[in-house]
């Protein structure tokens, strides 16, 4: 701490910028702050201070205006006309001039950015009778039902891990746990693939220590139960290596923001229910589990919407062989649509009602997650 | 009110084991990218019997077999993927540092309305914006240049948002003393607001680099040949006729190690990176 100088300003600087180091909000905090009823938000709203001061009208929009540009063009404007699009099929890209300002130096042509044909909900009623759109469907909620419950109870015993009194070497642990984290998307897919190939390293591994090989990327159909066949497809195991490897990229970042959960845990609330003789059980599951709520429920919801936009693992995947039924996601399957067959009407509308499942899962998850919050 | 010793014996043993095994799982990948990457392409195709865990000597030659490819350059694509994820970075910081500072220390016209329709966004999953934008980039003439994927994800909500979180706590009365003294708006921002900020803007710029460098959908579809970014490169390696381990094991230790060392060396920067916020120890 710097003592006090006799300029007071400065002082307040100073205390400022030390306290910027930690008084920073937590990314969840933020997003509880966001997700609570608007009135309760409304009482706490406090007009900043600063707006009672004179101050020109057209700072803050200037300020604002070049992320504002950018994002109404970049942002907006393709959401928008996401939706547009799904109500057409595309014909080309457009060329027909809409708008030409002349400046002299700079000239502005405004073209239409493609040629479309209305076709009213078409694009809708098709998506519900494609049997590929069905099997990604389903290879998607296949990853959201196993593999964000397994990375979730991952992430949080290995945060009830590296937080107990007891662990040695903890920030040895939490550093190699989350070096995934570090790893590009595709890199890392790549080499997974290699990993599970036949002859891979994963199978040699299996054969020295004398278990049967798997065929990671292929087999496994028999595993798949019957009445699922028709929407899942072919291949078990192609399913099962891409849950571990998205497993593994993802599971040390879910730690880390558990591990700061658990460490905003009141350490009083554990001595009194020492006091009151709770047991390791009882304490985790009336202390440790309501203070982390919050928490939870943001590793949950960002888990969720992470699973709906997978694309470079399942992509690298079924690039290096393993069978497409089993690893084709909502996203492959768009991607496929709009770039390799430039359907790109159809693909919007699938964009659209993908957006619309996230929408309804994020919004029941806050529902049942927030709803006895004090 | 102790437990029992042994009770508490057990715990730790299997607390032990399971983050012991954990560890494992996650180093042995890692491992053995750097391990692979110095074999010699025999190496991955004798089927399954005997098995390398040590480093051979063929870095180098493989690294010369991935040059020598037609279809792709990887060493420029590293270039490629830095220079767009510096810039990128930077230009991002600018953007939501000025749109936070509106944000959180002014009142005008339209705030709340702006600010939730630019939140609303957050929720998207982004990449599904990739069809607009696509068509959006062809028609400004922008395929197969850097503004391609620079432009589009900019204005990044989450950015925008974190720093009025964070801008928020600047005390009133600075701005009120900075004003009175004289100083104009923008000096306000850079002289104060920026500088207070400094941690923030760290963590958010790991967050944004992070971010471009895993891109992938979006530079697929727009960059062609000579500008590709990484991730797109090894895609092209991967798609090939035939699958040249040694090579894709070269370019994938080049694109992952060096990250694994900056992660090593700021290690507590990308933990508040990825808390977009810093965690007491």
């Amino acid at each position: 701490m710097s003592t006090s100088s006799s300029n007071p300003v400065r002082d307040k600087l100073t205390a400022v910028r030390e306290r910027a180091g930690e008084a920073v909000a937590p990314v969840w905090q933020a997003f509880i702050d966001v997700v609570r009823p608007v009135r309760q938000r409304q009482i706490r709203a406090t007009r900043s201070v600063a707006a009672r001061l004179p101050f020109s009208v057209s700072a803050p929009y200037l300020f604002l205006a070049p992320f504002f540009v950018l994002f109404s063009s970049f942002l907006a404007f393709p959401i928008l006309y996401t939706v547009y699009l799904s109500f057409h099929t595309y014909q080309g890209i457009g060329n027909a001039t809409l708008l030409w300002i002349d400046l002299g130096p700079i000239q502005f042509e405004l073209t239409r950015i493609a040629q479309l044909e209305y076709v009213g909900i078409q694009n809708y009623q098709r998506l519900l009778g494609d049997t590929l759109f069905q099997n990604a469907l389903a290879n998607t909620t296949f990853i959201l039902l196993v593999q964000v419950p397994l990375m979730i109870v991952l992430g949080l015993a290995l945060a009830l891990a590296l937080n107990a009194s007891w662990m040695r070497f903890k920030g040895l642990f939490r550093t190699t746990i989350a070096l995934p984290v570090a790893a590009n998307l595709v890199a890392y897919a790549t080499v997974f693939l290699l990993l599970l190939q036949d002859n891979g390293l994963v199978n040699t591994l299996f054969q020295m220590l004398g278990f049967p090989t798997v065929p990671w990327l292929s087999g496994g159909t028999a595993l798949i139960p019957g009445p699922l066949k028709s929407v899942l497809g072919t291949g078990f195991w192609p399913r099962i290596s891409l849950v571990g490897a998205v497993t593994w990229r993802w599971t040390g970042y879910n730690m880390i923001i558990l591990l700061a959960g658990l460490q905003s845990v009141p350490q009083q609330l554990y001595e009194a229910a020492e006091i009151d003789g709770a047991s390791r059980w009882e304490k985790f599951r009336y202390v440790t589990l309501p203070q982390l709520r919050p928490v939870l429920l943001f590793v949950v919801v960002t888990s969720t919407i992470g699973t709906f936009r997978l694309f470079s693992e399942p992509l690298i995947i079924s690039e290096g062989g393993a069978s497409l039924s089993a690893t084709r996601t909502l996203v492959v399957y768009i991607y496929n649509i709009a770039f390799q067959q430039f359907q790109l009407g159809y693909a919007s509308a699938m964009t659209v009602v993908l957006v619309a499942i996230v929408a309804v899962l994020s919004i029941v998850q806050l529902r049942i997650g927030g709803e006895s919050d004090a | 009110m102790r437990k029992s010793t042994r009770d508490e014996a057990i715990w730790r043993f299997l607390g032990y084991t399971f983050v012991l095994l954990v560890t494992l799982l996650m180093v042995v990948p890692i491992y053995w990218i750097i391990v692979a990457s110095t074999l010699p392409e025999q190496a991955f195709l004798t089927a399954g019997t005997d098995i390398q865990l040590l480093p051979g000597s063929h870095f180098f030659a493989n690294l010369e077999a991935l040059q020598a490819r037609e279809s792709v350059d990887f060493i420029q694509s590293i270039g490629n993927s830095v220079f767009i994820a510096i810039v990128y970075t930077l230009l991002s910081l600018v953007l939501c540092s000025m749109g936070g500072f509106a944000f959180a220390k002014y009142e005008f016209t339209f705030k709340e309305p702006i600010f939730y329709a630019i939140l609303a966004t957050l929720t998207l999953p982004i990449q599904l914006l990739v069809i607009p934008l696509f068509l959006l980039i062809s028609q400004m003439g922008l395929t197969n240049s850097y503004w391609a994927i620079i432009l589009p994800w900019a204005a990044n909500p989450l950015g925008i948002f974190l720093m009025r979180q964070n801008m928020k706590q600047i005390p009133d009365a600075l701005l009120e003393s900075a004003r009175i003294d004289g100083a104009t708006e923008f000096q306000l921002y850079y002289r104060i607001a920026l500088p207070t900020m400094k941690s923030s803007l760290a963590a958010l710029a790991i967050v944004l680099f992070l971010f471009q460098w895993n891109l992938f959908l979006f530079p697929l579809v727009v960059l062609n040949q000579g500008k590709y970014t990484i991730p797109v490169a090894i895609n092209e390696l991967v798609g090939a006729q035939r699958v040249y381990y040694d090579q894709i094991m070269v370019a994938a230790a080049l694109s992952i190690i060096p990250l694994f060392l900056v992660f090593l060396f700021l290690q507590r920067h990308f933990v508040s990176g990825i808390l977009a916020g810093s965690v007491k120890e």
